[in-house]
């Protein structure tokens, strides 16, 4: 009986020594896991979004060239084809922009033209050689975006009511905002018409997501997984921007003669705001 | 043929002299590694160390992304770049697996400056053995008919430098010679 116990006590301490040797005993380390060491520690997460980021990055280049060459194009075509919209500027004229308006609107415009044209140097930098002038061009976007940050608070608050979206935008979109045809027939709109409207939420919310995505891509204080899909939504964004850009250009400065002195003066020629803007026009009709 | 690095972990016993090799010859500013030493299971069992500086790829995704196309491979698949052209955007750290690029905080507004990596010791663009080339890259001793710095002063020879069917040979050798146990 005794000798039983005493074997069976053996073999439990048998067990918890063998136990407690394979605590103590140097782990087996094996290459694959020293391997899965290095990968973690070198390459870590890139396999994540780095091949992705890699393939648009290197597409959008072309995507930005088709923007820039495309999008004039197409409005020289609406040039020659159906012309520009005239009104008379002469009789009433309704106040449209007021002094603080005009100096938000051409602050925002200034520190937002040298914010496009900058991103395209850099895109595109080869083109220009890179070196100190693409480097200055950097500083600038820097600096443009800190201009464009300030004012862009006050120009989406002075703004915000009037570019809430109104059901008859759909109808606007709908006829293309009548560019299409050179009848003066009443274009449903309100004070903003649904393009303007579009371009404004694209340049302050955008604008903003731009700020924001911008300021990480300049300081790199976030991790590169974050950073890279960053860097693609802000040249993502900025196609849009872009092309939208140049339509704003070309609407206020050729599409619509005259347009671009209602920035300048403030006033709109009531013969234009009927056309244009029919349901502001009803509005003010209204109210008289 | 193309250049490569192969850092033997058996040998490798982290004593940082290739780190130290490489930025004292060539001068490097604070803040810029070209090379670094890694380590895994630091302090425990099975601890293991490595090397890592640009492992100049065969398909470069740094290339592929650079705005101001100023990285290019040269024939013997070195991949250096032009610091004259570079605009410090970043791209190429973000497409880097290794974390290869580094940059210097020495711009306006803590601006990056341009890139700097590792260059195989190979110079760059600039006309060989030119102060502009020394002022930019730091050594060229491929021109000179040596090693790299850091492969050629590892002391325990873990850091091979050169043609890769030449350095595979003598790792396949070495790892033959050791035999399966440390597998």
């Amino acid at each position: 009986m005794n000798k039983k116990i005493f074997l069976g006590l053996l073999f439990i301490i048998g067990a918890l020594a063998d136990t407690a040797f394979a605590q103590t005993a140097p782990a087996k380390a094996y290459l694959i896991d020293i391997w899965y060491g290095f990968y973690n520690a070198i390459v870590g997460d890139w396999a994540k979004n780095a091949p992705l980021f890699i393939e648009y990055v290197t597409k959008m280049k072309p995507v930005y060239l088709l923007v820039v060459i495309g999008v004039p194009s197409v409005f020289l075509l609406h040039y020659l084809i159906i012309g520009p919209k005239k009104f008379s500027h002469e009789g009433e004229q309704i106040l449209y922009y007021d002094v603080f308006a005009r100096i938000i609107h051409w602050l925002a415009a200034l520190f937002f033209s040298l914010l496009v044209f900058t991103g395209l140097i850099i895109i595109f930098a080869n083109v220009f050689g890179g070196g100190s002038f693409v480097k200055f061009c950097r500083y600038v976007h820097l600096i443009s975006a800190f201009g464009f940050g300030i004012t862009v608070v006050p120009m989406f608050l002075m703004w915000l009511k009037d570019m809430l979206p109104a059901p008859y935008d759909i109808k606007w979109f709908l006829i293309l905002g009548g560019y299409l045809s050179k009848k003066k027939r009443p274009i449903p709109a309100g004070k903003y018409n649904a393009g303007q409207k579009m371009w404004f939420w694209l340049a302050t919310l955008g604008g903003g997501f731009m700020l924001f995505t911008g300021f990480y891509i300049y300081l790199f204080n976030t991790s590169l997984e974050t950073l890279r899909l960053y860097t693609l939504l802000h040249m993502l964004l900025g196609i849009a921007i872009v092309a939208l850009f140049f339509t704003h250009i070309y609407m206020s400065m050729i599409a619509i003669k005259g347009a671009l002195w209602s920035m300048i003066t403030g006033y709109k020629s009531a013969d234009e705001v009927s056309i244009l803007h029919s349901k502001y026009y009803e509005k003010l009709k209204k109210k008289a | 043929m193309a250049m490569k690095f192969i850092c033997d972990t058996e040998r490798c016993i982290a004593c940082y002299g290739c780190v130290v090799a490489c930025k004292e010859g060539h001068h490097l500013p604070i803040g810029v590694n070209r090379r670094r030493v890694v380590i895994v299971n630091e302090g425990k069992p099975g601890e293991k160390s490595i090397s890592i500086a640009c492992m100049h790829c065969s398909d470069a995704p740094c290339m592929a992304v650079c705005p101001t196309k100023c990285i290019y491979k040269r024939e013997d698949g070195i991949v250096l770049h032009d610091k004259t052209k570079c605009i410090g955007c970043g791209y190429c750290l973000m497409a880097c697996p290794f974390g290869a690029p580094q940059f210097p905080k020495s711009g306006p507004f803590g601006a990056r400056g341009v890139m700097d990596k590792c260059t195989f010791c190979a110079g760059g663009p600039a006309p060989t053995f030119s102060e502009q080339e020394k002022q930019l890259y730091g050594q060229n001793r491929i021109a000179e008919g040596k090693v790299p710095l850091c492969a050629g002063m590892c002391s325990t020879k873990a850091l091979l430098a050169g043609d890769s069917e030449v350095i595979s040979e003598i790792y396949t050798q070495r790892v033959a010679k050791r035999g399966a146990a440390n597998l």
